[in-house]
């Protein structure tokens, strides 16, 4: 038997991080990989569909801050209304790009998380086929890979069109584009990989993620923020020169800030679980601090651009108004009040977009974490459980680790916003209009949250526990 | 089991011989205790004198001599009234491995180990007639007879299962009459 | 015992004194048992027994606490993952109550999974269930998914998948517990016939002594023990 050959020779080399794999591995994984994606029924799809999506904004916003920073000196561009036209506005459209991209990286990831039950319970059935813990992660990162790539064919070449409708552009930008294209998949596959690098599947399907304490979730995010400073400060320092580093430095202190925020969400989850289970008194916050002390992070994870988009949000309110000030002071005549006006306006409107793509992945994460637990739900109210009850649980179950961690995330942006009014217009100014932004992102998030609720009412009925 | 409806019932097809009745008979049930020659002459004569058979002719070819029997109306009416009517449902099992780990409980014997030997000797006897059941030559008439004892042999052990896991209960039970 | 080991020549996997447990729940408190080459064998008890811990520490799915399974030479309790896996895909077959098939592949892509996994292109891995399709007579379904099958068809496929390999040990946990008795019983007999002319061992986990007949010879565990014989051999 041929497949007895190819086996001795893979399981000599092999130690548990399995290194060396042939190059027939690698094809017969992604094969694999393409026969589980196409094999998919249609709730699998939806999944697929929302990762490619997330993949081509991504895609897009990388071609386009490529496109940006291709363009050099003064020039003329007729589609975009003069903003591009002066380095100093192309490197704050290139700015608002590049944070654009954080939130989309976090739907992607917010994606990677979908439909983790069914994904698990796949990995599970692999192993009792035969596959090593390696190969069955690889596949279904290829699986994730699969979904990124085309996700990124059409994010990219819709931008490659803007461009070639825009004007004649550099041959560099056509490499920088296909290195985006490329870049997508790989960031996905490699996302995928670390995601699932502590995910052990057993054969007989209990999955059971290694608990190696925080560190591993800090080490994580380190990487992603090392990543990006490479990427950004890449890009960035030629557009920007000496000068261009006071924003770089704002981009970085609202990513720490988040990042801080995110450490008080997950610890927040774990510190309110335990203290609610032990002495609550109704049953809503019982089951709701029950399942957050169960996992404190799951809540951290899910909120994490969401914390990202606060600090963002609270911080531009502030950098708007000093800048606005700023312009009137220097009495600008009517129409460069509107041109600047119009660049601040596009940077909010850069946030908004963020803001949106956050919401709906809170919806979808929602609405997947009802869907992945309808037949405990369903026993819930089987055995009695009001289904008030169960609604209040699944919106406190967000509230209470977000709350106090929005604050954190608003306080920090507030303070960044002041910094910067200060540096700009060197004088201290409160920007009042940014406190109001914690608790409008709060009420949000449980609007979002709350979409699920009607799928709740359905998946919660006695009924579903007919079927298997 | 009654010997006079069977062979009632092998009349039904049409005259037989004596000695062809008792080859349908062991052919038909084959898990069945096969019929004794001198049990089929004796139950035809009964049949006769009942009015339910009658003589069909006397050949003796030259051999021995060779009875034709047949099945009569009133034999062909008690056939559906017995074929129709419901078996009872035994009201009293004669229970013997009861019997037997009950007296193993009075006399200071171990009714455990001895449950455990009826069980061994059940399963051996249940992979007997599941060896001849999924046999490749296996007809159905063989599977359902086998299947039949095989049910019977399952519900014995089911029965005996419980026994052991109550046997303290049932130990204290005896003993305290 | 000696008289039948000597029959038999060595065991092929052979148990000695496992203890497991799960969280403070004892499943396995001294089990041990023994499967010989080719040999059909029923593992028996109670609800709770740990009649599947027994069948998960054998296989190498679950490693016990205490104790050792020896494969051949081989102690599969301090083996690694990977060669666990390779000895899944090679020589350890398993078959469950249901659910050890993937609902994205079809059904013949779910037999060739082994083969793929270990390397044989697709069109041969097709071939090979293509045939074991058609023995379990299951051919006309090849291109369904396991959504599509009844109950016996898709443990049809599914022994199918874990004969394709040529295995030398099916480990069989409940594995007609989902089907009614006819159905149940046309399984075993099919599996029964395809392990012993590929000279394949079972290993099968009932609760039920119908379908424990069907085995060569019986283990009763009771209360995770495994009787005096078994421990004595």
């Amino acid at each position: 038997m041929r497949g007895v050959g190819v086996r001795g020779g893979g399981a000599s080399g092999g130690g548990v991080s399995g290194g060396g794999v042939s190059g027939g591995g690698v094809r017969a994984d992604l094969r694999l990989a393409w026969l589980l994606t196409s094999g998919s029924d249609r709730r699998e799809w939806w999944r697929i569909g929302l990762t490619a999506v997330g993949a081509a904004g991504v895609a897009a916003f990388g071609a386009m801050a490529a496109a940006v920073a291709s363009v050099h000196g003064y020039v003329h561009l007729s589609l975009t209304d003069g903003l591009l036209d002066a380095p100093g506005e192309r490197s704050g459209v290139l700015l608002a790009l590049l944070l654009l991209l954080v939130p989309g990286l976090g739907f992607l990831g917010q994606c990677a998380r979908l439909g983790a039950v069914h994904r698990d319970r796949r990995m599970a059935r692999l192993r009792l086929a035969g596959a090593a813990p390696v190969r069955v992660r690889r596949i279904a990162a290829l699986e994730a890979g699969v979904a990124c790539l085309a996700g990124s064919i059409v994010g990219s070449a819709a931008v490659a069109a803007c461009v070639l409708y825009a004007g004649r552009p550099p041959a560099r930008l056509w490499w920088l584009v296909a290195a985006v294209l490329l870049a997508v998949p790989v960031v996905g596959v490699a996302v995928s990989l670390t995601a699932l690098r502590r995910v052990v599947a057993s054969p007989l399907g209990e999955v059971r993620r290694l608990r190696g304490g925080r560190g591993g979730g800090r080490a994580l995010a380190l990487g992603v923020f090392l990543v990006v400073v490479a990427v950004s400060g890449g890009i960035l320092a030629p557009a920007y020169g000496a000068a261009g580093l006071a924003p770089m430095f704002l981009f970085w202190v609202l990513l720490l800030v988040g990042a801080g925020a995110l450490g008080v969400s997950g610890g927040m989850a774990r510190l309110a679980g335990r203290r609610y289970a032990a002495r609550a008194e109704s049953p809503a916050l019982l089951i709701a601090a029950e399942r957050l002390s169960a996992d404190p992070w799951a809540a951290a994870r899910t909120h994490a651009a969401v914390l990202l988009v606060t600090v963002a949000g609270t911080g531009f309110v502030g950098v708007r108004k000093a800048l606005l000030e700023g312009l009137h002071h220097n009495d600008y005549g009517p129409t460069d009040l509107d041109f600047y006006t119009a660049g601040i306006d596009l940077a909010g409107a850069a946030v908004l977009v963020g803001l949106l793509i956050v919401l709906v992945s809170v919806a979808v994460s929602a609405a997947e974490s009802v869907a992945a637990r309808r037949r405990a739900l369903a026993r819930q109210v089987a055995a009695g459980v009001p289904r008030k009850v169960l609604r209040h649980a699944v919106l406190l179950e967000t509230a209470l680790p977000l709350a106090p961690a929005l604050l954190i995330a608003g306080a920090g942006g507030l303070v960044v916003g002041i910094w910067y009014a200060s540096l700009v217009g060197h004088e201290f100014t409160v920007p009042y209009t940014a406190l109001a932004v914690p608790p409008l992102m709060l009420a949000a998030c449980l609007l979002s949250v709350a979409t699920s609720l009607p799928l709740l009412r359905r998946s919660a009925r006695p009924a579903e526990l007919r079927h298997a | 089991m009654s010997t006079r409806h069977i062979l009632l019932g092998l009349l039904a097809m049409g005259p037989r011989h004596g000695y062809d009745l008792k080859h349908r008979h062991d052919e038909r049930f084959p898990q069945a205790r096969p019929l004794a020659f001198g049990q089929v002459y004796t139950t035809l004569q009964r049949l006769v004198r009942d009015g339910l058979a009658e003589v069909e002719e006397t050949g003796s070819d030259g051999g021995p001599e060779r009875t034709m029997y047949r099945s009569t109306d009133a034999g062909a009416r008690e056939l559906a009234d017995w074929a129709g009517s419901v078996t009872p449902s035994a009201p009293f099992v004669a229970n013997e491995i009861f019997a037997k780990v009950v007296v193993a409980i009075l006399s200071g014997g171990d009714p455990a180990a001895y449950l455990a030997a009826q069980r061994a000797s059940h399963m051996q006897r249940m992979r007997e007639l599941t060896a001849v059941k999924s046999a490749k030559d296996a007809d159905l008439t063989t599977v359902l007879s086998a299947d039949y004892a095989l049910t019977h042999l399952n519900a014995d052990l089911r029965w005996m299962t419980t026994t052991a896991d109550r046997l303290a209960t049932l130990t204290a039970e005896v003993e305290s009459t | 015992m000696n008289t039948t080991e000597s029959a038999h020549g060595q065991p092929l996997l052979a148990a000695r004194g496992l203890y497991k447990a799960y969280g403070s729940t004892p499943a396995l408190r001294g089990a041990s048992a023994q499967l010989r080459a080719g040999e059909i064998v029923a593992v028996t008890g109670p609800s709770g027994s740990g009649k599947s811990s027994l069948l998960h520490c054998m296989a190498g799915m679950v490693r016990p606490d205490h104790g050792q399974v020896m494969y051949g030479d081989e102690h599969l309790a301090h083996a690694s993952e990977d060669r666990l896996s390779e000895l899944r895909r090679t020589q350890f077959a398993v078959v469950f109550q249901f659910g050890q098939l993937i609902p994205e592949l079809t059904a013949v892509d779910n037999v060739s999974l082994p083969l793929i996994l270990g390397g044989t292109d697709r069109r041969t891995a097709h071939g090979q269930a293509h045939s074991w399709l058609e023995r379990f007579g299951v051919l006309d379904r090849a291109e369904a998914r396991p959504g599509e099958l009844s109950g016996g068809q898709e443990q049809r496929v599914a022994l199918a998948r874990a004969l394709v390999t040529g295995p030398r040990i099916v480990f069989a946990d409940e594995p007609t517990g989902a089907l009614d008795s006819l159905a149940g019983e046309q399984v075993m007999t099919e599996l029964t016939a395809a392990a012993r002319e590929l000279g394949a061992a079972v290993l099968l986990v009932t609760h039920d002594a119908t379908i424990a007949a069907y085995a060569d010879r019986e283990i009763r565990l009771t209360d995770g023990r495994t009787g005096a014989l078994e421990v004595s051999a």
